[in-house]
């Protein structure tokens, strides 16, 4: 059996209260979310934090809302499973639930948080591409008070973010998908029907204007040091009309700029086929969906 | 450093003192001594561990007993009735799906779940909602078998 080593525990019930503890332990004190992440790591002790801040208590991480200019809020504390059947996500930005469905296996996903998804920065998140191609942005409460930040400027390395001691994610807002929009995030793992973590996964966002890309956003993870957008190759897309050529040039070049390690699960010259089979296959899906007309 | 909680198991509660560092698992089989649930892994890859807590399946194993505090958890204890067994048991037993019984547990509070939900759930479905949970001794045909059975209509 596998013992957690002791560690204190505090639940507070507001935010300004659980990010004064969190300040006060200046990096030993850990947020707890689902905790499928953090008490793994505690169990196989890879870190040992003298205390962990449970969110649970806080009201205000909680729920999904549509926002009235067709954005989206989603609270740090929602669980993948809420996102991936929350009618809500599958009718203003269906791929987060795409996303989310593919996360772990289901009971996993019962206590697995978008939250805790960001705040890991894994390399290998499954809802980090998503939330890069929609665009969304990070509210946070920290120590210096509410702050907002863009997703691409969260991931710092593999397993850590920019945010302070202290700092809280509280939510994410989602902008809301233009007309002519559509997006798709696949993923390749060992076990099909969920429990693995992706070898590979892409997400593409594609708004069309009369043949033509007015935007496109590629994102990746399991290439690199953290998440990232494959700006060279939506440099591909926006050259020229769609053309089912022009996405598998798209897809050639983010295998290019993408840069994959070997490790227990696949080598890196297998990820690099995969960015590429993976990369052409969602700009065809996000295709299909755009020209669908709606936003799916 | 020992917290205050109360569970409700099994439709009972339980007050006890914890530390903050036992988790769901442990309590159950440790405090309470409801060995019904099993621990495989103990990191949430083998899904033996599930039970269900206000009525999903969890990996108690990534559940600390302190979070657990106030909430509802169902152990495959608590599945029979007067003496009865639930008809996702007695179909298992049915369609000969236990072979060391080591994931029986875990696979049938799943399929309770999913079937409280969806009376009659598509073989896709089935196999989404199993898809955590490892049979060592790849019983998985005669699992979905007997949960299909349940789905037809054999359930009361
Ligand atoms: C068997 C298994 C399979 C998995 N499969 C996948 C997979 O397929 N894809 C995938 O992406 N992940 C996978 N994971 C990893 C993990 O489950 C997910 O990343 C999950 O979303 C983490 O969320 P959590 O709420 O459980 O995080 P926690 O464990 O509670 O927290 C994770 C980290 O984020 C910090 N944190 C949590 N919430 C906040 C917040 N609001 N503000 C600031 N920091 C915060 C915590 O302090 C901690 O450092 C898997 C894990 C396991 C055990
Ligand atoms: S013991 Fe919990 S998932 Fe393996
Ligand atoms: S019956 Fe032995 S593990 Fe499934």
């Amino acid at each position: 059996m596998i013992r957690l080593k002791a560690f204190s525990y505090f639940e507070p019930a507001s935010l300004k209260e659980a990010s004064e503890i969190l300040t006060q332990h200046k990096g030993e004190a850990y947020p707890l979310a689902g905790g499928t992440d953090l008490l793994v790591r505690m169990k196989r002790e890879a870190i040992r934090p003298a205390a962990l801040v449970n969110l649970k208590r806080i009201r205000e991480l909680n729920g999904i809302q549509s926002e009235k200019d067709g954005g989206m809020r989603i609270g740090a504390l929602t669980t993948i499973a809420d996102i991936e059947n929350s009618t809500v996500v599958h009718t203003s930005h269906p791929v987060l639930a795409q996303a989310a469905g593919v996360l772990g296996a289901q009971p996993l996903r019962n206590l697995a948080t978008i939250g805790g998804n960001i705040g890991r920065a894994s390399p290998a998140s499954d809802m980090a591409p998503s939330l890069m191609v929609l665009q969304a942005r990070v509210a946070t409460e920290g120590a210096s008070g509410p702050g907002e930040r863009e997703i691409d400027k969260v991931f710092a390395g593999p397993g850590s973010t920019t945010l302070s001691d202290g700092e809280i994610m509280t939510a994410f807002y989602f902008p809301a998908m233009a007309p002519a929009t559509g997006a798709a995030y696949l993923k390749m793992g060992r076990r099909s029907g969920g429990g693995d973590c992706a070898l590979v996964g892409v997400a593409a966002l594609l708004t069309l204007g009369s043949g033509e890309a007015r935007a496109v956003r590629i994102a990746m993870s399991s290439v690199g040091p953290t998440p990232r957008r494959a700006n060279k190759a939506e440099a591909v897309i926006l050259s020229g009309t769609i053309t089912e050529e022009r996405m598998r040039d798209a897809a050639r070049v983010a295998a290019e700029e993408a840069a994959p390690i070997t490790d227990m699960r696949c080598s890196a010259s297998y990820r690099k086929e995969i960015i590429k089979v993976l990369t052409f296959r969602a700009l065809q899906e996000a295709n299909q969906k755009a020209q669908g007309g709606q936003a799916t | 450093m020992k917290i205050s909680i109360d569970i409700h198991v099994n439709g009972e509660q339980y007050p006890a003192e914890v530390e903050p560092r036992t988790t769901l698992l442990e309590f159950l089989r440790g405090t309470l001594h409801l060995t019904g649930t099993k621990e495989g892994c103990g990191l949430g890859d083998c899904g033996t561990c599930i039970v269900l807590l206000d009525g999903k399946p969890v990996n108690s194993c990534l559940v600390l007993a302190v979070d657990a505090n106030g909430r509802r958890v169902t152990t495959i204890e608590g599945l029979a009735e007067d003496g009865k067994l639930h008809p996702v048991q007695q179909s298992f037993i049915d369609n000969g799906a236990v072979q060391c019984g080591f994931c029986t547990p875990a696979m049938i509070l799943t399929t309770k779940a999913l079937l409280d939900k969806n009376p009659d759930p598509a073989e896709g479905e089935i196999k989404q909602a199993l898809g955590g949970i490892l049979c060592r001794c790849g019983s998985y045909q005669k699992i979905l078998n007997s949960v299909q059975a349940v789905g037809k209509g054999e359930r009361k």
